[in-house]
């Protein structure tokens, strides 16, 4: 029999038993779209979780255990001499205030020491302008002008915190501050201790070339300024003009961090190793990374299982309605036998009658299931926020269908579709011809 | 020889399970069919006839004897096999018909050439040939239900003819039909029989219809004894 015919005659007894089979299809479509919402969670929330993890932090950077560890030049030395680590990234941080005057606008920040020839090989592209070159040039935070106040903007924040507080949100204060580009302007700049904010050095002039890019995290407000290593003088002799006493004996103004950064993604973990072997502690995010998808790859494991639960318990009725076309058609099956079909026959003709029931509601499964999945990423951020009161959920991902999930599902509840009409189809083969022809019309 | 049959016996246990009784139902049974012949095989009710067909077909296994078809022992065959053998060399007409219910007379003809995997326009050039043949232009988009007696029982033999088996089986073939009907289909089958070259083997309790035969077999409490040749015109 041409393939052709086979469909033609599996489609015209499923013509003939609509609403049966529409019935068992929605339930076999229920059981499925069950299956892919339920693992969607498990994909979504993984998802979720990794780009919390990964969103404000290189993956090729290797921590190292406890941070402001110094190393020696010669420790440095030997790490970059590891096959494919990038650089060892030295960064230095001023534990004291910087505050910076621009024509009527001032802000606080802090500010940080790097090399920024090692610094520029690893980080994303600044979101304008360019590193410095020379000593008094500096890049600063992406929301340095935003915190560049006047005393306009001020008020402005103060009046418009306060509406929002009435209303129970937070204002970030983002529609003030200084808004033309800052590249190539020029600013002062003073040191103050944290014991005495008041006291400030004497002002150094800075040129602004670069804005750094925009923070992973869409809540940090950075307005860091990013000076050359060798200023770090410069600001050891500012900050002596307002040291308070010598009060603590063990301050340092300096902390310094070194990360090391690994060429790309894949070298990280023989990166660790080799260091590990080397005898120095370090650690990186993609290793936390690694639990989280063994913990998630357990979730979704079971979140499958339990949806593959609802797809047998449908198949219960793919089994029914395949043995009641069994036994209705026993007399067409003798005369077809009869007249020569082979058992071989008979029996694809059934399974692919299931098989089409599988096959269309894995289908719909699957339309059905993306629907659900965007609604209820759209909507449920909308609805526990009314519940909690709280404007945390609109970038958590509550369901996520990749196609691998799509592929599980489909080949679960078809296999199980074809696993159930298995049954009823070897029971149509088994037919006697004479017994079944003696069944009259 | 076209079929020879030989020593075919067969026996059927009835009743429950533990007290089953045995039934034989063909003793020693052997006969020869020569093509172009055809045969009645004529008997009382419960003697066998019916059974010996079936077993003819290859819808049931003997217990012992042979079945030789076109030099091919076929009591051995396997489901397939048989199944196979049937699309092949065999075309059948039954008492009740047999038809499909939801195919049209014409797609009731076609089954056994998709059976065969022929492809569409041939079928159909074939379908419409032999419908022409049996006289059913007419009623080519009719379905079952919408036929005459006699007009199903044509539908039935031009299923039985459509594949070009050389073997018409034909168990009561004008049993449900009127006396007039009876006349009609019993010229169908002697006109396909000389024009066609076709080989049948018919079992009737009807005397009329043996009349048609060539050569006549009686079927007695599962024996089988020659009824002498003769032929009426
Ligand atoms: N499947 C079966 N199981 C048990 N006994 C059977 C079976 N089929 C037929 N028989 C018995 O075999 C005997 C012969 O039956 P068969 O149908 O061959 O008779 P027949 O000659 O065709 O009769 P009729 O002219 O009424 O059709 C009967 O006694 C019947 O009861
Ligand atoms: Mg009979």
């Amino acid at each position: 029999m041409l393939f052709k015919d086979q469909i033609d005659f599996v489609l015209q007894h499923i013509k003939k038993n609509k609403l049966r089979v529409f019935m068992t299809v929605l339930a076999a479509t229920m059981g499925c779209a069950f299956l892919i919402v339920l693992a969607s969670i498990g994909f979504g929330l993984q998802a979720s979780m990794e780009e919390e993890i990964l969103s404000n932090q290189s993956v090729t950077k290797i921590e190292v255990m406890g941070g402001d560890a110094q190393f020696t030049a010669e420790e440095v030395a030997e790490i970059e001499s590891v096959e494919n680590v990038q650089t060892v990234l030295k960064t230095t941080t001023m534990d004291a205030e910087a505050k910076s005057f621009f024509e009527d606008r001032e802000t606080i920040s802090g500010v940080r020491l790097t090399n920024f020839t090692d610094y520029a090989s690893i980080a994303k592209p600044l979101a304008e302008g360019t590193y410095p070159k020379n000593e008094n040039e500096i890049v600063v935070g992406y929301h340095f002008g935003q915190t560049l106040l006047n005393e306009a903007d001020r008020k402005l924040i103060e009046e418009k915190s306060k509406a929002a507080e009435a209303e129970g949100t937070y204002y970030n204060g983002e529609e003030e501050g200084y808004k033309s580009s800052l590249i190539g302007k020029e600013i002062e700049l003073a040191i103050s201790s944290h014991d005495n904010p008041d006291k400030l050095s004497e002002r150094m002039t800075y040129t602004i070339v670069g804005v750094m890019p925009r923070p992973g995290y869409q809540w940090v407000i950075e307005n860091r300024i990013y000076m050359m290593d060798e200023q770090r003088t410069a600001l050891e002799n500012s900050f002596k003009q307002v040291m308070v006493d010598d009060s603590a004996s063990d301050f340092q103004l300096f902390n310094e961090r070194y990360d090391i950064y690994a060429k790309s993604l894949e070298y990280v973990k023989p990166i660790l190793e080799d260091l590990r072997g080397k005898g120095y502690g370090v650690y990186s995010v993609t290793e936390q990374l690694d639990e989280l998808n063994i913990f998630f790859l357990v979730l979704k494991v079971g979140l499958i299982f339990v949806g593959t639960i609802a797809v047998l318990i449908a198949s219960i009725g793919i089994f029914n309605t395949m043995t009641m076309a069994v036994t209705e058609r026993t007399r067409e099956i003798g005369v077809l036998k009869a007249i020569g079909a082979s058992p071989k026959l008979i029996q694809r003709l059934f399974l692919m009658e299931s098989t089409f029931i599988g096959v269309i509601g894995t289908v719909l499964a699957i339309a059905i299931s993306y629907l659900v999945s965007f609604a209820s990423n759209l909507l449920l951020p909308i609805v526990l926020e009314a519940a909690t009161g709280e404007a945390n959920f609109s970038n958590i991902q509550f369901s996520a269908i990749p196609w691998q999930l799509v592929v599980i599902a489909a080949t679960i509840s078809i296999g199980v579709a074809m696993i159930s009409g298995l049954r009823p189809a070897r029971k149509a083969t088994k037919i006697e011809v004479m017994q079944a022809l003696r069944q009259e019309l | 020889m076209m079929i020879k049959v030989n020593n075919l016996q067969h026996t059927f246990s009835i009743g429950k399970k533990g007290k089953e009784k045995t039934v034989p139902v063909l003793r020693d049974v052997s006969f020869d069919v020569k093509r172009g012949e055809i045969v009645a095989i004529v008997g009382k009710s419960g003697s066998g006839k019916s059974t010996l067909l079936q077993i003819l077909a290859g819808f049931m296994k003997p217990e012992h004897g042979s079945i030789v078809v076109n030099a091919q022992e076929i009591a051995s065959l396997n489901e397939a096999g048989s199944a196979k053998f049937r699309l092949d060399n065999y075309g059948f007409i039954f008492q009740n018909f047999q038809l499909m219910p939801s195919l049209t007379a014409f797609e009731n003809i076609e089954l056994p050439l998709k059976l065969k995997g022929m492809k569409i326009s041939e079928r159909r050039t074939r379908v419409e040939m032999i419908m022409k043949k049996v006289g059913l232009t007419e009623v080519a988009d009719h379905y079952p239900n919408e036929l005459s007696g006699g007009q199903q029982q044509r539908v039935s033999i031009a299923r039985a003819l459509v594949t070009n088996a050389p073997i018409l089986l034909a168990d009561e073939p004008t049993g449900s039909l009127d006396s007039e009907t009876e006349q009609d289909i019993l010229m169908l089958i002697q006109q396909l029989n000389r024009e066609l070259d076709l080989t049948f083997i018919i079992i009737t309790h009807d005397e009329e219809v043996a009349m048609i035969a060539d050569k006549r077999f009686r079927m007695h409490d599962g024996k089988l004894v020659k009824d002498g040749d003769h032929r009426v015109i």
